[in-house]
């Protein structure tokens, strides 16, 4: 048992030490000396329970998890992945809230206050032992940050850290043990560390709580933010320094709760009641920060840069194919390259149009961005906006998303074959892809499968994964409506994680069959039958049968959709009331 | 060694109602209702500060809502002095089964009630179906009885002073795990899992967890706590 535990200011039998109500006046500089040496001794101790907690430990290791998975998808752009290891810290503050709730409530929950108000120290100085004790959050909050740096930089991070929003994670961390020493001097049952723990949460999950400017406000906005489709960081997007302000405001605020709660001298109550309205208004100044507006000068350049990318972009120009992305992107150059060269090889013959493969940003500002600035403005914006080429459907251009591309692993094997099938899908004359459009469906269309083939000899995924793709979500059958038939398709992999900006065609089930096929044959035999009749192949009217004919092999069967009937449940890419989809006639 | 005699195994069945009292009167009622108010009035801020501005509150809402209320069932299944408990001729694990019984309808109205409330802010006329309830209250459900399955376990470990401020992020953990996990989101996750399947696959968890909080209920080993330097 340790020698502190906190608790509400004590009268009577529990009445705290004398030098606790004398008023502070005549403490002299002999007795505050050992009273501060006693409050370090004690922090030592608290602190030395908090690094070891297990609560404290789980809550890292969440917190480890939650970043892993808020950025295990996503492009590590430091803009964007400093605010996600928040999300980390959040979940580490909600353990070290709960543990901190617990300490604080230690003596009361055991029933000992009779015992701990014998003790030289006061019930005053065993909390704000506490509170100093609340670094021992600090070496857990400080290895997730580290552990994540090395983790993001490993993966090759693009951009800097901010070391305002990094600190500001840790602030919360401390933030959040402050109001679990506040919570735990008044309520001793544990359940109240973890309602606090959960409101931590809550405030932070869900949409409804706040909007526009105002997400900054909440302690750790996750959802609401763009920040991971944005080519590059924007100046007060998020207001950073502001919020690590107005956390460390808080977590003042909530230290000077918990010591106000404890002690009984009513001068010192006074000087807390005094530092606990300076501790409001800093609060109020930084969320007054918080919600001025993004400056407009950056909005600008943000919008020239979306819209007018070829100002900003770096271009390359590799086997006819450039490639345009935004400065600090280079490092992707390698990895689009390869499946497009890979598609290049095996073409008869190229498109006379040549191809772009850019980067395209964010097609519309939200209220995050345009809030307290003027319609007419906004208007002015999003109309800009609108015209940037990644929203615009061009016959010779690939338009990648902005902080999508993976880095490694099968997310970026998905990738590179989306890309070469975009690439294919130029090289075959598919229309590319459309916006805002239904997408056109290849019915019964050779090029589709050579499309598909294309794609699978230039970057070879699983083949697993490709067949995976004739199921849709839930393990049903995938189908498509066209000319009043209902068609099987085929999911190519990667196709829910959006790496492409626009609408690509929907493949059907048989294009991919026959392309499978096509796959089992030797390589020199399909380019030869290719090469024979390219333009033929091209033709939209030319269809799979003749191919498999020209290529010696019976066309491949799909089955058909069962008879409806209870459990049969078709499944299609646009749920509700969209209109049909029509055929790629181009 | 003590050798306890053996006493039938039904003897205490008669004093069932003398008990109910009893179990009544030890019920955490406080805990319980505290962690089903907290939820339905965050709720009830929400739609008030969200107002029809952001839309309507959607089944996710009702999630986070209820989980106070989870967390407070972790604190329920506590037994107090089990030594001296389990020397008496009433078997240790009837009054937290019984105070789990109390539970199951506050429970339910706090769920219904939180629906009722995410119903509300649902503009009438609306065009298509609202989302099934059933799958939900599986879900919610599930989430119960991995809950007392954990403080249940809790309570039987070294860790059983501290009882539901362990058991409700360890529930949390598995509930977070099973919902994230790629694994078991294709089973529980509507979608990609249907709304039966998942239905299904809720109560079965529920059922399991039932199974082992009955069995964790009837463990009679006396674990003695850490050590404390």
């Amino acid at each position: 048992m340790t020698a502190t535990g906190g608790g509400p200011a004590l009268h009577g039998p529990d009445a705290a030490d004398p030098a606790d109500n004398d008023g502070g006046s005549r403490a002299t500089p002999q007795s505050k000396a050992p009273r501060l040496r006693m409050a370090l001794s004690l922090a030592r101790v608290e602190a030395a329970l908090l690094v070891r907690s297990v609560l404290v430990l789980a809550g890292l290791l969440a917190g480890a998890l939650v970043i892993w998975f808020l950025l295990r998808s996503a492009e590590p752009l430091w803009w964007n992945v400093g605010w996600r290891i928040g999300g980390g810290q959040l979940v580490l503050g909600m353990a070290v809230l709960a543990a901190a709730q617990l300490n604080a409530g230690r003596a009361r929950r055991d029933a000992m206050a009779d015992l701990y108000a014998s003790f030289p120290a006061t019930a005053g100085t065993r909390t704000f032992a506490h509170l100093i004790g609340l670094a021992g959050a600090a070496p857990a909050s400080l290895l997730l940050i580290g552990a994540a740096a090395v983790v993001i930089q490993g993966r090759g991070a693009i951009g800097s850290p901010s070391i305002a929003v990094l600190a500001g994670g840790l602030l919360l961390v401390i933030a959040a043990g402050a109001a679990g020493i506040a919570i735990g001097t008044r309520f001793a049952h544990p359940l109240a560390g973890v309602l606090g723990a959960l409101a931590l949460f809550i405030s932070s999950a869900p949409t409804h709580l706040a909007s526009g400017g105002g997400i900054w406000l909440l302690p750790w906005e996750t959802f609401q933010d763009q920040l991971g489709w944005l080519p590059g960081p924007l100046a007060g997007y998020p207001p950073a320094g502001a919020h690590a302000v107005e956390l460390a405001g808080l977590a003042v605020l909530a230290g000077i709760l918990a010591v106000a709660v404890t002690i009984g001298r009513v001068r010192a109550r006074v000087n807390l009641v005094a530092a606990g309205i300076l501790a409001v208004v800093v609060i109020c100044f930084a969320g007054a920060l918080q919600l001025r507006p993004v400056p407009t000068a950056e909005l600008n350049h943000l919008v020239t840069e979306i819209a007018d990318p070829a100002s900003v972009q770096h271009c390359t120009s590799g086997s006819e194919v450039r490639y345009c992305l935004y400065p600090g992107f280079g490092r992707d150059l390698p990895s689009l390259e390869a499946p497009v060269n890979g598609v290049l090889a095996h073409l008869p013959a190229r498109p006379d149009q040549p191809l772009t493969i850019r980067q395209a940003a964010l097609a519309s500002f939200d209220g995050t961005f345009t809030h307290g600035h003027p319609n007419w403005q906004v208007s002015r914006w999003n109309a800009q906006l609108q015209g940037a080429p990644g929203t615009a459907a061009t016959v010779s251009a690939i338009y990648l998303s902005v902080g999508s591309w993976p880095t490694a692993g099968g997310q970026l094997a998905d990738a590179r074959f989306d890309v070469a099938l975009a690439a294919a899908g130029w090289a075959v004359h598919f229309p590319l892809p459309l916006v805002n459009g239904q997408p056109c469906v290849p019915l019964n269309q050779a090029r589709e499968a050579i499309a598909i083939w294309l794609a699978i000899l230039a970057t070879h995924p699983p083949a697993g994964e490709l067949q995976d793709g004739l199921r849709g979500p839930g393990g049903g059958i995938a189908g498509t409506e066209v000319s009043s038939t209902m068609v099987r398709t085929w999911n190519y992999p990667g196709l829910n994680a959006n790496y492409l900006v626009g609408v690509v065609p929907q493949f059907t089930a048989a294009g991919y069959v026959l392309a499978n096929a096509m796959t089992s044959l030797p390589e020199q035999k399909v380019s030869q039958v290719l090469d024979s009749a390219w333009t033929t192949w091209l033709n939209w009217h030319t269809t799979d049968a003749q191919l498999a004919t020209a290529l010696g092999i019976p066309m491949p069967t799909v089955p058909g959709f069962p008879v409806p009937g209870p459990g049969v449940r078709i499944v299609q890419r646009d749920q509700g009331n969209a209109p049909q989809n029509p055929v790629c006639t181009s | 060694m003590h050798q306890l005699s053996p006493r039938p195994r039904l003897s205490w069945l008669p004093g069932l109602p003398l008990l109910a009292r009893y179990i009544t009167a030890t019920m955490p009622w406080s805990t319980l209702l505290t962690g089903c108010l907290a939820g339905t009035v965050f709720l009830s801020v929400l739609v008030h500060v969200a107002g029809t501005s952001r839309g309507p509150l959607d089944q996710g809402t009702v999630r986070l809502a209820f989980l106070p209320a989870v967390a407070a069932l972790a604190f329920l299944l506590r037994i107090p002095f089990r030594p001296l408990t389990q020397a008496t001729p009433v078997p240790a694990w009837v009054a937290p089964a019984g105070h789990l019984l109390l539970a199951a309808p506050v429970l339910a109205v706090t769920c219904w009630a939180q629906l009722r409330i995410m119903v509300q802010t649902i503009p009438p006329h609306t065009i298509g179906h609202p989302p099934a309830v059933y799958p939900v209250i599986a879900q919610l459900t599930g989430w119960c009885a991995i809950t007392v399955a954990a403080g249940v376990c809790v309570d039987r470990s070294r860790y059983a002073d501290l009882g539901g401020a362990v058991a409700a992020p360890v529930s949390f953990a598995a509930i977070a795990l099973a919902w994230y996990a790629p694994v078991t989101s294709r089973i529980l996750t509507e979608p990609p899992a249907t709304a039966l399947g998942g239905t299904t696959a809720w109560y079965a968890i529920a059922a399991a967890a039932l199974a082992l909080t009955c069995v964790a209920m009837r463990d009679r080993w006396h674990r003695y706590s850490r050590h404390r330097g």
